[in-house]
């Protein structure tokens, strides 16, 4: 072994990874060569300083507490409303409380239920997309993804669903999240998205455009059947309940639920927005 | 797959497979940020994201390296100070003192504590903490927590062939650091 060959070896040396016949090498090496020497025995020191000046520091017991009180409160705050937990604050505005209400009154409960068949709500598209809605600011849908960049979200579903979701580009908004569901063997993409100020929800369903169109598993009422087909749009207002915009993307529909104006809405969907 | 997930089971399963990896965390945030309050901060940030992302851990990979990349990025996000190279130091001066002292104490014990035996233990993390990160902490998790180099680099995410050279690297200029401020404070003559 050459000085340069022992150098490199150095490292491993001190930590003991050398097999048998390689340390004796260098050691034979060290032995006849200072310099080399040297190295060996200041990298040697350094780590017994290390080792002995610096003992593992052990976890007070106070910061261990507090760490699972935190993780605690973290899952407390989960099951009220992982929307609330967030920001903090309750951000039920008049207009959004009212939804609630409503829809609570339906029954947002029968969300992704699979009763009976003979339930046309439950494969409506529409009215899902209104109950999940309103359970998405209940805090009942919580997201598996949350980022500030929209293709984080996007990947996200990517391997899960054979349709393409789009998630729209987060400008002006403080965040967004997805989740998966399944409902008779269909995928649906949600997403939110949350805004500063009054109108801070908007939530958007995503699924496959043939399979809601034939009608088997999920559906459409015939009048926003027709509005897809003609302009690919359709539109339905609660005046101050809700808006909602449902639009073709290639094999894609989405429908986009919230209390803001459905001119903001699609501004922001379509990206042309602040 | 349902969307409203059950918690409390989920809960339960975190705390079984995270919590008992809360000291070594622990450890590596004390010596990256070098002052306890800071250390609970970032310890306490690493576990609500871990809890917050954990449908994304993948169910029997290694759960310390997928915590320990979620502090690491923590610490960067909250703590990432510029820490600069430190100012070359003049090895060639640190061997000649060993040389000179070499032949007095055979004994490589004797030897550390004439040359950082009055070191103060805070001077030790000092000069630790200024190190550059990268080698910070491939020197932390080698030197302190006594892993093996593949563990660090599964850890860390990179070749075992450069966990060596960081290791080398950072301990050759946590030497020079050490060696100034023994100098700095008289314990090692000028010349
Ligand atoms: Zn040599």
């Amino acid at each position: 072994m050459n000085c340069s060959q022992v150098y490199e070896l150095i490292s491993e040396a001190v930590d003991h990874r050398l097999s048998g016949d390689v340390m004796r090498e260098f050691e034979a090496h060290l032995s006849k060569c200072g310099k080399c020497l040297s190295e060996f025995k200041a990298e040697e020191m350094i780590k017994s300083v290390l080792q002995y000046r610096l003992p593992r520091a052990v976890i007070p017991s106070e910061v261990y507490n507090a760490v699972v009180g935190a993780l605690a409160r973290e899952q407390q705050s989960q099951q009220r409303s992982w929307f609330a937990s967030l920001l903090g604050s309750p951000i039920l505005n008049p207009a959004v409380a009212f939804v609630l209400v409503i829809t609570l009154a339906v029954g947002v409960y029968s969300l992704f239920s699979t009763s009976s068949p003979k339930l046309p709500n439950d494969k409506n598209i529409i009215s899902q997309s209104i109950k999940n809605y309103a359970a998405v600011i209940a805090g009942n849908i919580k997201p598996k993804i949350m980022s500030h960049d929209a293709g984080d979200v996007e990947n996200y579903f990517k391997k899960d669903v054979s349709f393409d979701v789009s998630v729209a580009p987060t400008n002006g908004c403080d965040w967004c999240g997805g989740a998966l569901s399944e409902f008779h063997g269909v995928k649906f993409a949600h997403i939110v998205y949350k805004f500063g100020g009054e109108h801070n929800v908007l939530y958007v369903y995503q699924t496959d455009l043939e399979e809601a169109m034939k009608g088997e598993k999920i559906g459409l009422p015939a009048k926003a059947k027709d509005a897809l087909k003609k302009t690919g749009w359709y539109f339905e207002e609660k005046p101050g309940k809700y808006n909602l915009v449902m639009w073709k993307q290639k094999h894609t529909l989405c429908t986009a639920v919230s209390t803001m104006g459905r001119q903001k809405m699609i501004a922001f969907l379509t990206g042309t927005g602040e | 797959m349902a969307l409203t997930s059950n918690t409390k089971k989920i809960h339960k399963e975190f705390e079984a497979e995270a919590l008992p990896h809360m000291d070594i965390l622990y450890n590596y945030a004390m010596r990256m940020t070098g002052n306890p309050d800071d250390a609970h901060d970032l310890l306490q940030e690493t576990y609500l994201k871990a809890y917050r992302f954990w449908d994304k851990y993948e169910k029997g990979t290694n759960i310390r390296a997928w915590l320990f990349r979620i502090m690491k990025n923590t610490y960067i996000n909250l703590y990432r100070k510029t820490v600069k190279e430190p100012d070359t130091v003049d090895y060639d001066e640190i061997k000649n003192f060993y040389n000179t002292i070499k032949d007095e104490s055979a004994d490589p014990n004797d030897l550390q504590e004439k040359l950082f035996g009055q070191l103060l233990d805070d001077e030790v993390a000092k000069a630790l903490e200024s190190l550059p990160e990268d080698f910070r902490t491939v020197v932390i998790l080698c030197d302190i927590e006594g892993l093996t180099y593949e563990e660090i680099a599964e850890f860390v995410e990179c070749p075992v062939g450069t966990v060596r050279s960081r290791l080398h690297r950072g301990r050759k200029l946590l030497q020079g650091k050490l060696f100034e401020y023994a100098k700095s404070r008289g314990f090692i003559g000028k010349d």
